[in-house]
Order: C-alpha cells, then structure tokens, then sequence
C-alpha cells in the first residue's frame, strides 16, 4: 500500500485538495485511512466548501481498498480450489501416507517435532526425494543446520523400487532428481526472509509456466533460526517469528506448495520434553506431528500431536 | 408532518425486525445461553482445543435450511462470513461434516437431492483469509458492500460473523508499536489503535447486517507467566498503563486452568459471553480404539457451573 501522493498519478480524483483534507485528519497514506472512520471523515467532508468532490474522492480509496482486496469466497469455491490445487503429496513410505491421509498437503504446513536424531532430516530427505521423483516437481530446501547431504538422497534413490526408474540408467535419473531439489544454506532469520521473498516473487513471475513447479518447501529446522531472536523484553523476536509463519502460509495457500518444517524439542517445567518454539508457534502449522525412533528396532514412529481432520494420538512406523 | 403519521413498518416488517433481534440457541455445543444478533462471543482456547472445529459445526447447522424439499433439516437458514486470520482453515472437513450432517437425515435416497442441498448449502459459507492487520481491516471496511450483493443474490441475510482467530496478528501488531512514530499526533499504541478500529469496524458492518459475532482466540501464553511472581519479568507489563492484560485465575475442578489476556482492553469491552475450552484430561485413554478427542467446554461470561464434554469425532461435536 501507498502514499496517497503517489496515488495522484493514476487517480486524479486523489488530487492535492484530497490530500490537504486527508492530511488535517492526519491521514497520509493508505494504510492511514483503513484505521481511520470512514464516516467521519464523511461527515467532516460535508462541512467542507468542496463536499462533493472530497467525498469522491473517499469513495476512489474505498474501491482502490476494494479492488487491492482478494474476493470473498464461496465454500463451493474453496473447495473447487482445494480439490483442483491442493492434493496430499506421497512422502515415499505407505505408513505415513496412510496416516495423513494421502501424505504432506499442498497449500498446507506441516510441522514434524521431535528429539535430537529422531529423524526429521531423514524424514525432510526422504520426502524430498520423494516428490523430486515421483512427482518431476522441484523441492526447495532450505538447509539451516548443514544436515543436507546428497549422498543420502542418492541412497534413497537408489532404493527406488520403481522398475521403470531402475531400468532408464542412461537417463541419469538421479542426476534429474539432484536437479530438482534445490538447497540453501541459511543461518539467520533474516537471510530466510529473503530466500522466501525471492521465491515468492519467482513463483508469481512463473505462475503460468508448469514444466517444473515448486512442490514443496523444506526448512530444517526453523527453530534453530527462531529459538536465538526469541526472548529478552520485547514482542520483535514473536513478531519475526509469526511473520515467518505468515509467510510460509501464504507461500503455501497461493501457490499451492506442501511446506515441511521441523522443530526440536527443550525440556518443560516438569522434566518432560515439549516442543520448542512456545505457546504462540502453535498457531501456525495446519499439522504436527510427533516424531520418536526406537533406538533398537531402528523405526520412526510418527504420531499426530495436531491435524485439523483427523484426532491427536492415531501413529504409524516406518524405518528411514 | 404526514410523513410522521405515517407509519415508518408494516406489522410485517415489525415482526421480522422483531424476531431477528429475539435471543435464538445455538445448536450444540454452544447451546448453553441464548444468543441474539449483536453480541460478540470469544472462544477462548490452547491450540488444538478444537476451536475452528466448533465453529465448523456452527457454521453448517446455520447454512443448512430448516425444512427443504419437505425434509426436516433443523437449520437456521442463513448465510455465514468466514474471516480467517489464522489462514489455516480447511474447507475438506467442513464439506466433510456437512455431507455427514446431510446423511443423517433419514429418508433421503436421492443423490440428486442431496448433491442441490450441499451445493445450495456451500453456497451460503462465504470464506475470506487475511495476513496482516491491514488486509482484516480492509475486509472490514469493505464487507459491507460484499454482504449486500451476497445477501442480494441468496434472498436471505447472514446471521454470523467469524472471526478465527482475533489475536492471529497480536505479535506483529505489537511489534509495530515499537517503531518510531512519524508524527506526534499519532497515537503510539498500534496494537492499540488497529484493535479500536477493528472493533469500530466491527460495530459498523453489524449495524448494517445484524449478526452474532463468534471470535475465537487462541491463548498464546503459558501458564507459568501466568504466575504472578514471574509477571514481573515482562517488561512489557511496566508500560502497559491500560491494565489491559489482566491475569486470570479460573479454578474450577481442582484444575488451575490459567490465560492470560493480552488482546487490548477496547477488544475486551466489546466482548459480551466468553467460553473456556480445553483438552480434556482423560482424552489418551479413550482415544485409542476410534477417531476422536475429548474436550471440555465451560461458560466464563456469564458463568455457568457446569462445564460440558465435547467428543470430536468425524461426523462432528457431540456432547457427552
């Protein structure tokens, strides 16, 4: 949103009369008038010699307002969207698949929680590989904890029991798969900001192209970047972190992209173990799941803490 | 004068003005106290407390119509407005639990009949995401104009406003106060200033369109702060002159239930019935053999002395 002076140009209703009765109300920009009230300022319109033309000019910003603003929808609508952009993404392993019903929703953010090597980056890995494979779709990584390792997805394509993967070995197909997932080392809040500005203004540029859309988008972990601005005196640290949420979502829901985060877990007041990141992060994943490895059987029970169909407490296993 | 003697309704009109402003119930779970158009109830829980899906069930016992095709649906008949603010609403178990809700009701065999029914029924739940502040105030001020093309094109007019959830931008608002401030006369407050203008909004869409207001909040502290000793701690507190996050102690049961309230006290004035909802205790143990939680729901304002159990299952909320 604007200034109003810069709305002059497109707009001449917006002249500079407007803006001296807009400035006496202490109104100069756009977001000014959205906390202002409307019908007081209209009321206060009518006192003035040029009535008429100030109250057009109200009337451009509330339909500038209008039109800046996405549609109200329709439930038959969302679901229309819903069923045409938003399908769950396989994670590559029938348990889990089963469990969320389909696998990691487009559109949606799904955070996985657990203790120290308890297989969230295994299970950040495996995922990826799995949609850079089976759906040619691109993976974003944003890698924050130097965990990526290539020799791992390269395993796990070589796992691949698909036959007709197997079988085109002149095709390089782990080559293709590399291709696909894209990594980023970032270290600070602020370097991640950036990362997902820019691919949100990618995404948008290359909305209509879709040889190789972007599927999913992994942080691991998002703690580790939150966890240090979090604390002290202030709100800023929250603020950094729900924005951060904010933006994921948007990512998410507008571009149809399944979002994977993970989140380690601290000690609560009571010796159990509970996740990091607080009361206000709980907000923002549509799921949470629960992450806990048996040492001895070497498999990683998934169980859901949050889903918004499905109830707390349903697992399964899987072995990464 | 004669416009004076003449009068402003016919008996009609009179007894359509004067139903609309008659306490009506709610169906269950928020059947406790009779509601009418005009108040503001605030849903206060932990995340996940099965807020979102309270209003769900809400939501779809007002769009579904009370006799249709001279079947006996038992619902209000009206529109509902969705503002999600939390942007994590997921219209697949809505359309889910409506399509169980559709069902239930014997004696219907037709598809047909019911596939008219659900689509009439998605056409009534009008659905808008916001990401900040300015897009929810937007929304506001533009909802007017939205509503009466809505209300227009259905022939009825909408009973509820949704609000999920009203402190989804609580940090980033608070954050904002701590900028400079670009001249004196603006108050320094912003949280301050958005929720007075939120609530002016609010009070104006309802004038025009008599609505129940139903706004959920999610409590996003945790109950140690609560401590009185550890209040203190927050500098925040010192220079919150307002009083307006008071700590509350709700005991009941023996269970020290604490939150702490943080939204600004303009907000807090406008509410007019609260209610308390919690992951019950004893959920783990029976949530084994099926799909569903337990929850426990009680009436703050006004206080009622029983507090209720919700069972979330597929086909939606029970009451124990």
């Amino acid at each position: 949103m604007a200034p109003l002076k810069s709305l002059q140009q497109e707009y001449p209703l917006v002249d500079s009369v407007f803006q001296a009765f807009c400035a006496s109300h202490g109104i100069f920009s756009v977001e000014d008038f959205l906390l202002y009230d409307v019908d007081v300022l209209i009321s206060s319109a009518h006192k003035q010699s040029t009535s008429q033309r100030l109250n057009q000019g109200i009337n451009q910003l509330l339909s500038i307002i209008d039109a800046l603003h996405r549609p109200l929808l329709t439930g038959l609508d969302l679901l229309e969207d819903s069923k045409r952009n938003k399908h769950a993404l396989s994670t590559g392993c029938q348990g889990i698949d089963a469990l969320l019903e389909g696998g990691l929703r487009r559109g949606q953010l799904t955070e996985l929680v657990g203790p120290s090597s308890s297989g969230k980056t295994q299970a950040c890995l495996q995922f990826a590989t799995t949609v850079a494979k089976k759906y040619m779709g691109s993976v974003i990584y944003l890698d924050t904890c130097n965990a990526f390792s290539a020799q791992r997805i390269a395993h796990f394509v070589g796992q691949s029991s698909d036959p007709v993967f197997n079988d085109q070995a002149d095709h390089k197909p782990l080559q293709k798969v590399l291709d696909r997932i894209i990594c980023y080392s970032v270290f600070s809040i602020f370097q991640m900001f950036d990362v997902l500005h820019q691919l949100e203004i990618n995404l948008r540029s290359e909305m209509f192209k879709s040889d190789c859309q972007v599927r999913l988008l992994i942080v691991d972990s998002v703690s580790s970047l939150i966890t240090p601005i979090l604390g002290g005196s202030g709100p800023q640290g929250h603020a950094l972190m729900i924005s951060v949420g904010f933006l994921l979502k948007k990512l998410a829901h507008e571009h149809n992209v399944a979002v994977l985060v993970t989140n380690h877990m601290v000690g609560g007041d009571s010796g159990t173990c509970k996740p990091a990141l607080g009361e206000s992060w709980k907000t923002v994943p549509h799921v949470r799941i629960l992450l806990s490895r048996d040492l001895e059987s070497n498999t990683c029970t998934f169980s859901i803490i949050k889903h918004p169909s499905l109830a707390s407490g349903r697992a399964a296993s899987c072995t990464l | 004068m004669e416009r004076w003697i003449d009068g402003d309704e016919n008996a009609n009109q009179m007894l359509a003005r004067v139903f609309m402003a008659r306490p009506f119930l709610l169906p269950p779970p928020l059947h406790g106290v009779p509601l009418r158009v005009g108040n503001v109830v605030e849903l206060i829980g932990p995340s996940p407390s099965a807020k979102t899906h309270i209003l769900s069930q809400t939501a779809i016992s007002c769009i579904l119509p009370e006799r249709w095709n001279d079947v006996e649906y038992g619902g209000l008949d009206r529109l509902v407005v969705f503002i999600d603010l939390d942007c994590r609403f997921d219209i697949m178990r809505l359309s889910e639990m409506l399509n169980y809700r559709i069902m239930e009701v014997e004696g219907v065999v037709d598809g047909d009949h019911r596939k008219t029914l659900y689509n009439l029924c998605m056409s009534r739940f009008l659905y808008i995401h916001c990401y900040n502040s300015f897009e929810f105030l937007q929304t506001l001020k533009t909802l007017h104009y939205r509503l009466q093309k809505e209300e227009e094109a259905h022939g009825i007019s909408s009973l509820v406003l949704m609000i999920d959830s009203i402190g989804a931008f609580h940090w980033v608002d608070r954050a904002t106060a701590f900028l400079p401030p670009r001249d004196s006369s603006r108050k320094n407050l912003f949280s301050q200033t958005v929720s007075e203008a939120v609530v002016q909004e609010i009070k104006k869409v309802t004038q025009m369109h008599p609505m129940l207001v139903i706004a959920t909040k999610s409590t996003i502290f945790m109950d140690r702060y609560s401590a009185a000793s550890n209040v203190a701690k927050w500098n925040f507190i010192k220079d919150n002159q307002q009083a307006e996050r008071v700590s509350r102690n709700v005991t009941r049961n023996d269970q020290a239930i604490q939150y702490r309230e943080y939204m600004p006290s303009v907000w807090q004035a406008f509410v007019t019935h609260r209610i308390l909802v919690r992951a019950s205790e004893d959920y783990r143990v029976m949530s084994n053999h099926e799909n569903c939680s337990f929850y426990t729901l009680e009436w703050l304002v006004p206080r009622l002395n029983s507090s209720e159990r919700l069972v979330v299952k597929d086909a939606g909320i029970f009451v124990d």
